[in-house]
């Protein structure tokens, strides 16, 4: 079965008049992954899949989606049935005020498939061995990480009209390497949208991962107390890229925003501009138009450090009285909702060499690495992250390796307090950040950095 | 209990294929399961869903080195290309030291949940007075959400060494964010209401009561709590709540025992583990009151199963004894590599994924205290019921728990005094080691959905305790 595109005609030409919209997805993906530890590989996976996902209005303003896996026709009709019966036992959704439907021309997606990429099936292994060998070279002595490649296609239609495909390759480099100690370690990450050309970057992350575990060597407990804080792009994504993703109008409706009432205002400083862009090259959350069909853009969500923007779908946009900024997703593991959801967080780059952003007066940690952020209270940003990996403590010109401590801070006040941006932006997505985020470097002032007490 | 059969068939056919291939052991896990869900804010109807999932995962063992396939097509064309490409990517890995499963399982058993209302029969009737129910009790908070999705997996688990497993587990997925708003600003509780189970577990657990119980206990967080500058110049006494000590047990001693990270096989993501440093069976990391249980064999909660992924017979393990690190969480291979086998901790959570170490029940034994005998000697401390922030390094030796519903305690007497976001930042010794009394109310108070893996798996997991107490703890936010 590879007429894919059929079975989306068939969903929509079964479905549209039983249902007041129906929109029907069908996602056919190959990926593998590598995974390795201790310098040796721990298992190779692969994982094949052809879904058929499907939103449905019925009654007015019942709204359900189903998603499942279908070999045949017959399955697209059963699954079908199922979402408009199951639909239509609904109470009416109170989240729901449209659809896309006009029918308009997508923009042009540029170098989002790598045409090599099979080829590169077969070699990764080998890259892998590359990858720890210079890890090693540089330092380590023992490697870890995981190698994601995937491969996928979809097809799309709607009963109000647009339609579309879409074919996309990526990959996910994570690793970590460590020195004899588990305290003295360091990360490198790579991804990217085509593997088969990325050879180069991947080694480079072994690389810089076995450099800095070498350089953690010798870490020592770090002092509490009030510092500047040096981002790496890795952190940068995960404490301050994560908000242009919140906003969001559902995060927001739920209290998991912060950005609820700052529409307008000045949040971070007049040197800083982060975009939700859909259309960024070589991102992996690229696309051309959204789950409804509306074609995507780039959203300026923060301009010279002002909140201008949130995304909206139809149903959001016209609830906030706005225009859906084409960020439609049918997001959820279990069920499934259609909500705005971020694309790729971009942020303008900044001008100051890492050296630059190191030559500090003032005491300054230089933060390569972390994971575990968690939130006492999303609305207001309250929140706690642990540096893992290489931390320095910059004393003159003195790299002083450190460890054992906690950022525990408020992300708006971090925002707010960005005191130079890198000239270093990089495409961030690793286990700990989701939304792909293209940042640089940061420095930040006066962070609150914590420590166990016993 | 049935499945469809064309997916056992199959299955039994992959492994059949795979031997064919070569390789020395192969295992094939069919996976069937069914959600149907709903979703509301602040009381009204967002969306509902409905999804049939089927699919097998296959493992290889080829020549030391470990494959895995998934596809979720029941066709055997499918089944053969994926095996045979992972086949191919297995051999090219050439480990120096080949993986070891360690001596043959063959079991052969069916088991489940054993439930009264099977979630399989629940209408979406039912569903919706539930969930509208529930939403009363959250008014007069400023945000709330709740989602509720009723899930029932069945698996078919078939070996080349002959174990063939038939299990089905049944779970209501539940989950809450509150926000109230009071005096000192807004607080914020995430609520993981999770039952194991049929749907008579509703009743049985009180659940519309619960809920109620903890809506209030947040607006009067919000409204009531104060920071207490006392408790911050001078080391306290903490008691804490089988919620608080759930966490603890879970993330201080559960995820260090998991063999895999001792021996560093998630060491780029989840990460390695403290214990590696230490001797099993010698090394002290607590006081002689703290024993950590951890056993899948208790009914009615999330981390219940007969037999693991790996067809290995459950049984209950013991983490720490009377703050003896006593024995690690195995599966096969590091069960094999520890020297001791398996004791049934392997756990995939859907049929795309790996069946690897997991926790599944993870508790602090019942000590002999009953809670007024454990608050009556405090001179000045605080009782923590609850915890909203939380975090622990990937080593899980520095951890931290901010409290959500907390009380001063003076003199011996729980008072009415509020005390804001308590901090506990401490090792896992230093907090291990403070404890020098358990109660004997254990509850399992903390079900939650435990992230491991790459891609994650998201494993339902009950944790749990009696209170505990700490003594001479120098409350966090320094700095």
């Amino acid at each position: 079965m590879n007429d894919y595109k059929a079975l989306v005609d068939y969903a929509i030409d079964y479905g549209k008049d039983k249902t007041d919209a129906i929109l029907a997805r069908v996602n056919v993906s190959s990926g593998s992954q590598i995974r390795f530890s201790q310098n040796a590989i721990d298992i190779s996976k692969r994982w094949e899949q052809l879904q058929l996902q499907l939103f449905a209005v019925v009654k007015g303003a019942k709204t359900g989606s189903t998603e499942r896996p279908i070999s045949s026709s017959d399955d697209v009709r059963d699954a079908v049935d199922d979402v408009i019966k199951f639909t239509g036992m609904l109470p009416d959704s109170q989240f729901y005020a449209g659809l896309e439907d006009t029918i308009q021309p997508y923009p042009k997606l540029k170098g989002e498939y790598d045409d090599k990429f099979d080829s590169f099936v077969e070699e990764a292994p080998q890259i892998i061995n590359s990858v720890v060998d210079s890890s090693l070279e540089a330092g380590a002595e023992r490697v870890a990480g995981a190698l994601r490649f995937d491969k996928a296609r979809f097809f799309f239609k709607s009963s109000h009209g647009p339609e579309g495909s879409g074919r996309r390759t990526f990959f996910e480099l994570s690793v970590r390497a460590f020195q004899e100690e588990l305290d003295f370690s360091g990360q490198g990450l790579s991804c990217g949208v085509k593997p088969s050309e990325s050879e180069r970057e991947m080694v480079r992350a072994g690389e810089k991962a076995g450099r800095l575990s070498k350089q953690a060597a010798g870490a020592v407990q770090g002092e509490p107390g009030k510092y500047d804080l040096v981002l790496s792009p890795t952190v940068a994504a995960d404490v301050i890229g994560s908000i242009p993703g919140l906003a969001n109008p559902m995060s927001i409706l739920i209290g998991a925003s912060p950005l609820g009432d700052k529409m307008g205002e000045q949040i971070a400083p007049n040197f800083v501009t982060a975009s939700d862009d859909a259309l960024y090259e070589g991102g992996l959350s690229s696309r051309a138009f959204d789950w409804e069909g509306t074609p995507c853009r780039t959203v300026k969500i923060i301009e010279n450090g002002v909140l201008k923007a949130l995304l909206h779908n139809t149903t959001t946009a016209r609830m906030f009285e706005s225009e859906t900024t084409g960020s439609s997703t049918l997001l959820g593991t279990s069920m499934k909702l259609l909500m705005p959801a971020s694309s790729n967080i971009v942020f303008e780059n900044g001008d100051h060499s890492i050296d630059e952003l190191l030559d500090v007066t003032r005491p300054t940690i230089h933060v390569t690495s972390n994971w575990y952020t968690r939130f006492q209270n999303q609305q207001s940003g309250e929140f706690s992250t642990i540096p893992r990996d290489a931390m320095f403590l910059v004393d003159g010109e003195e790299m002083k390796p450190i460890k054992n401590m906690r950022i525990s801070d408020n992300t708006m006040r971090m925002l707010s307090s960005i005191d130079a941006l890198g000239n270093d932006r990089t495409q961030v997505f690793w286990w700990e950040v989701r939304t792909p985020t293209v940042i640089p470097s940061m420095r930040i002032r006066d962070c609150r950095m914590t420590a166990a007490t016993q | 209990m049935s499945l469809v059969k064309d997916g056992k068939d199959l299955a039994d056919y992959c492994v059949e294929y795979g031997r064919r291939l070569g390789a020395t052991y192969v295992e094939a896990r069919y996976v069937r399961d069914t959600t149907r869900g709903l979703a509301y804010r602040n009381g009204q109807p967002v969306s509902g869903g409905f999804s049939p999932s089927t699919g097998i995962g296959v493992r290889i063992l080829v020549d030391g080195n470990m494959g895995f396939a998934s596809f979720d097509r029941l066709e055997k064309k499918l089944a053969e290309e994926s095996i045979s490409v992972v086949h191919k990517m297995t051999k090219t890995a050439k480990r120096k030291t080949p993986i070891d499963l360690g001596e043959p399982v063959a079991n052969r058993a069916k088991w489940d949940m054993k439930v009264k209302d099977s979630l399989r029969d629940i209408d979406i009737e039912s569903l919706m007075e539930l969930s509208d129910s529930v939403n009363k009790q959250m008014d007069g908070l400023v945000a709330f959400t709740f989602t509720i999705n009723p899930k029932v997996m069945d698996k078919y688990l078939v070996t080349s060494e002959g174990t063939q497993i038939e299990s089905q587990q049944s779970y209501i997925l539940m989950y809450s964010i509150l926000t109230a708003k009071g005096n000192g600003g807004s607080e914020q509780r995430y609520l993981d209401l999770t039952l194991a189970g049929g749907w008579e577990r509703i009743k049985e657990t009180n659940l519309i009561d619960r809920v109620l119980d903890e809506v209030e206990r947040l607006k009067k967080t919000a409204t009531n709590a104060v920071k207490i500058e006392e408790l911050l110049n001078q080391p306290v006494d903490m008691v804490v709540g089988p919620e608080v000590a759930g966490i603890i047990a879970h993330e201080n001693v559960g995820h260090p025992s998991e063999g895999d990270r001792i021996m560093g096989r998630e060491g780029a993501q989840a990460g390695e583990s403290f214990w590696r440093d230490l001797k099993i069976g010698e090394s002290r990391v607590g006081s002689d009151v703290v024993s950590i249980g951890e056993d899948p064999t208790i009914p009615n909660t999330s981390g219940y199963y007969l037999y693991d992924d790996e067809g290995v017979k459950a049984r209950k393990r013991v983490l720490i004894k009377n703050g003896i690190l006593h024995e690690p969480l195995l599966n096969r291979e590091f069960g094999t590599r520890f020297g001791s086998g398996s004791n049934a901790a392997a756990r995939s959570v859907a049929y795309n994924r790996e069946p690897i170490i997991r926790m599944a029940n993870t508790y602090f034994e019942a000590g002999d205290h009953t809670f007024d005998e454990l608050i009556e000697d405090v001179k000045l401390g605080v009782y923590m019921r609850s915890f909203m922030e939380w975090n622990i390094d990937d080593r899980r030796y520095q951890s931290k728990y901010s409290g959500s519903e907390a009380y001063l305690i003076k003199n011996g007497e729980i008072t009415d005094t509020m005390v804001k976001r308590p901090v506990m930042e401490t090792t896992s010794i230093g907090l291990l080691s403070a404890i020098d009394a358990v109660s004997k109310n254990l509850g399992f108070d903390f079900p939650g959905t435990c992230g491991k893996g790459d891609p994650s798996q998201g494993c339902p997991v009950y944790a749990g305790g009696g209170e505990l107490r700490f003594r001479k703890i120098r409350l966090g936010g320094v700095g």
